[in-house]
């Protein structure tokens, strides 16, 4: 097999602490197009932005044409690998010929005008976009479907062969759709390039693409033809949707039909309640609301942050005055929210004597059943005022309850 | 427009007539009056081009010793400032930013007025206070650089912040300053509202050749600036080294202006002005604005120091209130123009 044009070998990469992908690897080969599909957030920019040398990734390899892009000064990473961003939006208008033209800049000489070479690249990729009739029209005057075109005969001028797109459809219309997935399909043909393009649009990458690559958290779920890879079990896996998949008569690829979402993420009627305090429940707060799932808070004293983020969500929320203390109405109104939750969650607050009533109630229900987190990515020792007796309830609680030290477990639990 | 385009050639030659005209005008202009043939005759005499013409020797010495030095000074001046302001709105993609934005114009200013203060005022022939303004300026730029940076790369938006917030402490270091100040007090407000009087031939010599050397190095970014319009990412892929560009962008556009104020004192709306201007009438390619920039510029701060030299003579004006008094009205016209074809577009 002869070597791959672009080869990512076990990809680890991520933005500050957050790690985005785990371990991908991904070869594309010459006159290969792929598709990269996946949800949102499961790595395709990130490692489309690692390809195009724009991320240096925390561990594994880049080789484009079997160099390390990396090590290369940029103009020479430039003749190698084109990409084609989402859209591009110039600060100062630029004419279209001049925009298609920047594309040469890595065979350009600071002053050079562009020798023949050049202009002819330039003249094929505006023909083979369609724009040369836009030549001389300002960038900033051009529709958005035009605007994209411009961009993609920009890439083609760099005569790379490797072209990486960034979902190269959006927002244009079903006829720019075709147009543009022609001519990269073209492009692999005839010019023998290597294409990575990532995909929103199922059907679209199953119908346009050799082979498909799904992404899921990070990591690829699945990799092979669209027929391998488009399958209803992926699509409930990966994107957690129920679809019919067929085969369509006219091109022989898979085609996804999408039965209407059947539930949310969390069943109707689920429950959680969170015992916060000095804004360390907020967070889990709206990651619960989010999910679907129907949030109660407290108790609170009023004013606190947790109870303004749980206001302004406009939750079920139990409270007493600032500097009080959790008196007898309170702990009745609070008790059979902790018990008929389906999840309760303790939240790593500071706890005095004015709020550890919240500890012994959660310990009550906690005993009674109710599955309960604790988030603990401050020691109790810390955030104990009572003298002890938080600490004690803590460790009581613990016993009963899963501790977790970061939000993404917390996720993991009620996903 | 292409860049060999008739309009643009035509713009061209209107801009270097225009800067022609506004250095005669200027040089006439004055208590004696001397005619642009008498210029063009006593220069060509100079030059060795022709016979000394029969004029006074007083009109020979007071075009060559006063005149002729303010004129070129004003050129290479208002050359400094407008081509500091191109590389600044190039970098920061942002048509308000202006020479003064990472801190040189305060740097500068704080170093001369320190100067003053000190009563260094005479040194070195009066090139003290422009070596201190001069050395103010590139520390400033430099260390507002330095925070905006982390490992190679550098954040414009914070680099933008970054020169406001150290300009903003920098001119509260100066008001203490000049609490200290006694009969100085003159000569620093001069400095700051910024003037070409009596510099004589030795400040063009002195910063003559750097912004000329500024301005050769800002016609080896055209490529680049153009490109990094498209956004930085986008650049590095089209092969910019984007952060060796932002490096040279900012040490240039800081060696220009830092020049610029050593000798002129603050002034302000060229560097801003001239390249907004000049982009409404040729378009965004630098490599059409650049040449343009460099003939209108000159022209922007020759006829202003004209102004400046003869609204209320013998007295004078600052040089910076009239740049400012003359472009800050025309700026709001041309805006609100601006707007209003933005929003015929719409």
């Amino acid at each position: 097999m002869p070597e791959p044009v672009l080869s990512l070998q076990d990809i680890t990469c991520g933005y500050g602490a957050s790690t985005v992908l785990h371990g991908v690897s991904l070869q594309v080969a010459r006159g290969e197009v792929v598709g990269l599909v996946g949800p949102n957030g499961s790595g395709k920019t990130t490692l489309v932005r690692v390809a195009s040398r724009a991320l240096r990734p925390a561990g594994g390899t880049v080789r484009v044409g079997g160099l390390d892009t990396y090590a290369l000064p940029a103009r020479e990473a430039a003749r190698l690998v084109a990409v084609v961003p989402q859209d591009l939006a110039p600060a100062f208008s630029f004419s279209v010929l001049e925009m298609v033209l920047m594309g040469r800049t890595p065979y350009l000489s600071s002053f050079g005008r562009g020798g023949d070479e050049d202009w002819a690249r330039t003249r094929a990729a505006m023909v083979a976009t369609g724009v040369q009739h836009l030549a001389d029209r300002s960038v900033d005057e051009l529709s958005g479907g035009e605007r994209r075109r411009v961009v993609l005969a920009q890439a083609l001028a760099q005569d790379a062969p490797l072209l990486l797109l960034d979902e190269p459809t959006t927002h244009l219309d079903v006829r720019h759709v075709l147009d543009v997935l022609a001519i990269v399909r073209r492009l692999a043909e005839r010019e023998g390039a290597a294409v990575l393009a990532i995909h929103h649009d199922l059907n679209v990458a199953a119908a346009t693409c050799d082979r498909l690559v799904a992404l899921h958290r990070g990591e690829v779920a699945a990799t092979g033809s669209p027929e391998e890879v488009v399958t209803a079990d992926l699509l409930r896996g990966i994107y957690g949707v129920e679809a019919d998949v067929t085969t369509d008569v006219s091109t022989g690829r898979p085609s996804v039909r999408l039965a209407v979402p059947s539930e949310p993420v969390a069943p109707l009627g689920r429950r959680a309640h969170v015992v916060g305090g000095a804004g360390r429940g907020a967070r889990i707060i709206r990651m619960l609301a989010e999910a679907g799932y129907d949030v109660s808070v407290g108790v609170l004293h009023a004013s606190d942050t947790d109870a303004n983020a749980a206001e302004r969500l406009n939750l079920l929320r139990v409270s007493v005055p600032p500097f009080s203390h959790v008196d007898a109405e309170a702990e009745d109104a609070v008790r059979p929210l902790m018990r008929e939750a389906d999840l309760l969650v303790v939240c790593d607050a500071p706890f005095g004597p004015g709020n550890v009533a919240n500890l012994r109630l959660a310990l009550e229900a906690a005993e009674a059943g109710v599955t309960t987190l604790l988030l603990e990515q401050v020691p109790i020792g810390e955030r104990d005022f009572t003298g002890g007796e938080a600490t004690a309830l803590w460790s009581q609680l613990r016993r009963r309850a899963r501790s977790v030290g970061t939000y993404e477990e917390v996720a993991l639990e009620f996903r | 427009m292409r860049p060999g385009g008739r309009r643009y050639r035509t713009v061209i030659a209107v801009l270097a007539a225009l800067l022609l005209a506004s250095v005669l005008i200027a040089i006439a202009a004055g208590s004696v009056q001397i005619s642009p043939g008498t210029t063009v005759r006593l220069v060509a005499w100079k030059l060795g081009l022709a016979e000394r013409p029969d004029v006074p020797v007083s009109t020979e010495v007071i075009l060559f010793q006063l005149r002729l030095p303010r004129v070129v000074l004003a050129v290479v001046v208002g050359l400094a400032l407008a081509i500091a302001g191109t590389l600044f709105q190039g970098l920061f993609r942002n048509p308000l930013a202006d020479p003064a934005i990472v801190g040189v114009s305060s740097g500068a200013a704080l170093g001369a007025i320190a100067v003053i203060i000190a009563g260094g005022g005479g040194l070195l022939g009066g090139l003290g206070v422009s070596l201190a303004a001069f050395v103010g300026g590139m520390v400033t730029a430099f260390f507002v650089y330095r925070i905006a940076r982390v490992g190679p790369a550098v954040n414009v938006a914070t680099l933008l912040l970054a020169g406001i917030a150290v300009a903003a402490v920098i001119s509260a270091v100066m008001s203490v300053v000049m609490s200290f100040a006694g009969e100085e007090i003159r000569s620093i407000y001069f400095w700051l509202l910024g003037g070409l009087s009596a510099r004589g031939w030795t400040a063009v010599e002195v910063v003559g050749p750097l912004i000329l050397l500024g301005t050769a190095g800002a016609v080896l970014l055209i490529r680049d600036l153009n490109l990094v319009s498209l956004g930085e990412e986008r650049a590095a892929q089209l092969g910019v080294d984007v952060d060796r560009f932002k490096w040279q962008a900012v040490a240039l556009g800081a060696l220009l202006a830092g020049a610029a104020v050593s000798v002129s004192g603050v002034i302000g709306f060229v560097g801003l002005m001239t390249p907004h201007v000049m982009r409404l009438i040729v378009g965004s390619d630098h490599r059409r604005l650049l040449p343009a920039v460099l003939l209108a510029g000159p022209t922007f701060l020759v006829l202003a120091d004209l102004v400046s030299r003869v609204a209320i003579a013998p007295q004078e004006l600052p040089l910076g209130a009239v740049t400012a008094l003359v472009g800050g009205p025309f700026f709001l016209f041309l805006l609100r123009r601006e707007r209003r074809r933005a929003s015929a577009r719409a």
